[in-house]
């Protein structure tokens, strides 16, 4: 699905009465992806995050106008059509098992509870996720072990728009490799854009990649 | 959306009974109650006040009553500002809502286990008061008090998802729950007939939707009233549902709205 972004503005505005400023992250970010691996690289604060959750309809945008398969998208539309794979893994229930929270998040998704399972133990399997970890209470995961669960609620819902943000955050090399051999299996039909500040797995991951600057896109490589 | 409403309460379910003290001092909490009752009901007996008259029953079994039933009510009122609270602190809402979950079925689920608990309650203090207590009803009008009873749910879940409206903006800080906490069970004749109160605090009372719900409860369950001796309540508890719901829908999708323009939805 092609995705088209032009002159995406977000801005923050300080909390009321603090006396700040209002934080400008997206200051007019333009860009193109279709399907395949797009990379977004920038140094930290340059809008990475805000981009992404701006894609995934998870924040409103300020200005600018998002495309998704030729047609204007709001952010209802595109918490439809995108699944979004934070940097941070810990937005879990703590005290469910893992499956337990894959299989919450799948229903959120419109999932039954069997093939939440179902794609969950496939993906277990890509990512080098044991069983027994996928039974076990979340909480007492490792950093890298939610990282995986983390990243099966997003493939799980084998959306059209595939956000990473930092997906190989915490992951040993076998993980690595088998997220990069994943990404590159759902990229033939799925518009994945990730980012890194690993410049080796963006560019085994991604066929191409662009840099953010101050919210704007600021470079692309081939 | 019933395997929604299915996947909240299963997720509720297993994180309540994890913590399994907190789970069985919950249930403890329901018995103990009971004996709140009881001991009013020692010390009251079967007196009669003035006041009870136009209910036609003793103070215990007004307050018993009125107790289970706000009890039950009360949970739309502060279940919803309380679960969201909870969704922010664990660091779950914002990945609850970068799902294609609408708001009508996400209000339908958030708080289906806490009306599910408050169900269970209910059956123990119905079978309490009947066996321990051997409170009968013999004049209810149950389809009266069974419309009463939805009528007045409806409308306090609508007040609890506009007390929820201010944990999405505010995150702490709630002068609606604080008023509900406050003046509800002082004001809405849950303890005793509001005819005892002054006549200043009877014209608050009267702006209350619980004041309605209960005086209409106890005369359909102990008079027998049905909806044309209740025409009045009915109307108004009919007429704020009216007003409350619509705008409760409305307010808690605005201010998830505005938490997507702020970037607050990850805040707490």
């Amino acid at each position: 699905m092609k995705l088209e972004v032009r002159g995406l503005v977000k801005i923050f505005p300080a909390p009321p009465f603090s006396g700040g400023a209002p934080l400008r992250a997206l200051a007019g970010a333009s860009l193109e992806a279709g399907t395949g691996v797009t990379g977004v690289g920038g140094a930290n604060g340059s809008g990475k995050t805000t981009l992404f959750k701006t894609l995934a309809g998870v924040l409103e945008a300020d200005g600018g106008e998002i495309r998704a398969g030729g047609e204007p998208a709001d952010s209802a539309r595109l918490r439809e059509l995108a699944a979004y794979c934070p940097p941070n893994p810990r937005s879990f229930y703590f005290r469910l098992s893992a499956a337990e929270n894959l299989r919450f998040f799948g229903a959120l998704a419109g999932l039954t509870a069997a093939q939440a399972l179902d794609r969950a133990l496939h993906l277990a399997d890509r990512l080098k996720l044991s069983r027994p970890d996928l039974e076990r209470r979340f909480d007492r995961l490792s950093e890298g072990t939610m990282q995986k669960v983390s990243l099966i609620r997003a493939f799980s819902r084998r959306p059209p728009i595939l956000l990473l943000d930092e997906p190989f955050h915490g992951l040993d090399g076998l993980a690595c490799t088998g997220l990069l051999e994943l990404i590159a299996e759902v990229s033939r039909a799925t518009t994945v854009l990730l980012t890194s500040h690993s410049r080796e797995l963006m560019a085994s991951a991604a066929h191409r990649s662009l840099r953010l600057d101050a919210g704007r896109i600021a470079g692309e490589r081939a | 959306m019933i395997r929604l409403i299915a996947a909240f309460i299963r997720r509720d379910f297993l994180s309540e009974k994890s913590y399994r003290l907190s789970f069985a001092l919950g249930a403890l909490a329901t018995l103990a109650n009971l004996a709140v009752f009881y001991y009013i009901g020692s010390l009251f007996g079967g007196q009669l006040a003035p006041e009870l008259e136009p209910f036609g029953t003793d103070y215990f079994t007004y307050v018993f009553t009125a107790l289970a039933f706000f009890g039950y009510i009360g949970t739309g009122a502060g279940s919803y500002a309380g679960r969201l609270r909870q969704e922010q602190t664990q660091g779950t809402l914002e990945a609850a809502l970068s799902t294609p979950l609408g708001i009508l079925p996400l209000l339908a689920a958030m708080s289906a286990w806490n009306f599910l608990f408050a169900t269970f309650e209910l059956l123990v203090y119905a079978l309490a008061g009947a066996v321990v207590f051997g409170i009968r009803f013999p004049a209810a009008n149950w389809p009266a008090a069974l419309l009463v009873f939805a009528l007045s749910a409806a409308c306090f879940a609508a007040l609890g998802i506009i007390s929820a409206c201010f944990v999405m903006l505010f995150k702490r800080g709630n002068p609606l729950a604080w008023v509900l906490n406050n003046f509800e069970g002082l004001l809405g004749g849950v303890y005793f007939p509001v005819a005892a109160l002054p006549w200043w605090l009877l014209a608050v009372s009267n702006l209350l939707p619980v004041t309605y719900a209960v005086r209409a409860f106890q005369l359909a369950l102990n008079r027998g009233a049905g909806p044309a001796e209740m025409k009045g309540d009915l109307l108004a508890l009919a007429a704020f549902n009216l007003v409350l719901l619509p705008a409760a829908v409305w307010l808690f999708g605005l201010s998830v709205r505005r938490s997507r323009r702020t970037g607050t939805l990850g805040e707490y």
